[in-house]
């Protein structure tokens, strides 16, 4: 079945399977490897899309669910202001992520401040433990977050300042 | 693997006609059918009814008696109704599902409806005495979640029929716990809710429930009604009398979690014994 929907904001269609992954169409037919598909249960997290604004793990999405609906990968969210405030924060921070869980991270993190403009050190945990990668220390990460918030709200600042 | 033909209704009543097909799927957000298959490919029945997308499945409504929730409302949307609307016990067991990813997918229906093994939200829809909307072409039926628990201990979900809405009563609760114990964030054999609610009037327990799934459910209403108009505090031996008796019921259990229930029973009647 062809499948139509809004990718990394154009608007795209795939033939797709009824046994097909939405993580498996993104790498496979639109080559967007910044997402792994690796424990195809949900658990790792490394395959995290926003799906009509919602972090997913698109491992468990069926590509025929899709239709219609919005998808931003990490390809897409890299080109946002929000996503320079999560580099830039974590790189003023110290930390360094491994090539597998950077991008889950940074999408993980992006949501928690979609819906929470200053959340607590147990929230930032929580949600980056959507990401069981254990490459960067948590304390770490918390620190980076609390500095992505900062970052954030200057830049918001300044932009109503304007 | 074979390809599945998938369905869309556009309706409820578009999907209660496709829903008669025999060894059809119901499928709103897959996460428990899905995170069981770790192959590359998606394995699915012949027919699949995609509901997630059904207006009438993604309302939520609220009145001062209670709120109704469809049943392709995702666990997220649920906990962002906020304490508000939706009563603290099943959005402590919202929350404990999984995290903010797969609560994104997850919807309460899903939940609800598994025959394998009870999820968490019923032991909370259990103790809230909440009500689980099946359809079919024949109509509307209302079962009160205690229902859905067998004689056998195990879900006993009708077949046939659609879960639509689920509608829980608004009601004051002075006391609650929920906790869950075992693995959380795949269901095992050792994963379990536990949930208690209670209410006093006048310095009397006025309502007191406990409820405790898994793959098997306890709920004991004879054990609840021997709670129901005692003075509060609970003296020291009023708690023991009844934890013996919660004690026996829990028999069945594995060692382990029949242990855990204890300390939990405990824990909530120290909550009235104060």
């Amino acid at each position: 079945m062809t499948v139509s929907f809004i990718l990394n904001g154009e608007d795209v269609s795939a033939n797709v399977r009824s046994i097909d992954r939405l993580s498996d169409i993104l790498r496979d037919v639109f080559g967007l490897v910044g997402l792994r598909s690796d424990c195809r249960c949900g658990r790792c997290g490394r395959c995290f899309v926003f799906l009509d604004g919602r972090l997913v793990p698109s491992c468990i999405v069926p590509a025929f669910s899709v239709r219609g609906r919005e998808i931003i990968t990490i390809e897409g969210f890299a080109q946002t202001e929000e996503y320079r405030d999560i580099a830039e924060g974590f790189k003023a921070a110290g930390v360094e992520t491994c090539g597998f869980c950077e991008a889950p991270k940074i999408l993980a993190l992006a949501d928690l401040l979609e819906r929470t403009s200053r959340p607590s050190p147990r929230e930032i945990l929580a949600q980056i433990s959507a990401v069981p990668c254990r490459c960067t220390d948590p304390d770490a990460i918390v620190k980076a977050a609390q500095a992505v918030i900062e970052r954030r709200a200057r830049r918001i600042y300044r932009r109503a300042g304007q | 693997m074979l390809a599945s033909e998938i369905h869309f209704p556009k309706d409820l009543a578009e999907a209660l006609e496709l829903i008669r097909r025999p060894g059809i799927l119901v499928f709103a957000g897959g996460t428990g059918i899905l995170r069981e298959q770790g192959g590359r490919g998606i394995s699915l029945p012949g027919e699949v009814l995609f509901v997630r997308e059904i207006p009438e499945l993604r309302r939520t409504s609220l009145t001062e008696r209670f709120l109704e929730i469809g049943a392709a409302v995702t666990l997220s949307e649920l906990i962002e109704l906020g304490e508000t609307a939706l009563p603290p016990l099943l959005a402590e067991a919202a929350r404990g599902i999984g995290t903010t990813a797969l609560r994104n997918l997850a919807t309460i229906g899903g939940n609800v409806a598994s025959r394998e093994r009870f999820m968490d939200c019923w032991p909370a829809l259990a103790c809230l005495d909440g009500l689980v909307e099946f359809r079919d072409r024949g109509g509307a039926t209302w079962m009160n979640a205690n229902r859905l628990l067998g004689e056998d201990g195990k879900p006993a979900i009708p077949e046939g029929g659609l879960i639509t809405r689920l509608r829980v009563p608004i009601e004051r609760w002075d006391a609650y716990l929920l906790r869950k114990v075992g693995p959380s964030d795949f269901p095992a054999p050792e994963t379990a809710v536990f949930a208690f609610a209670a209410r006093a009037e006048k310095g009397i327990l006025a309502e007191a429930r406990i409820a405790f799934a898994g793959e098997t459910a306890l709920r004991s209403r004879s054990l609840e009604s021997s709670m129901i108009g005692r003075g509060l505090p609970l003296s020291a031996r009023e708690a023991a009398t009844i934890a013996e008796g919660y004690k026996s019921l829990s028999a069945p259990l594995p060692e382990g979690l029949a242990l855990q229930f204890g300390v939990l029973v405990e824990g909530a009647l120290g909550l009235l014994s104060r």
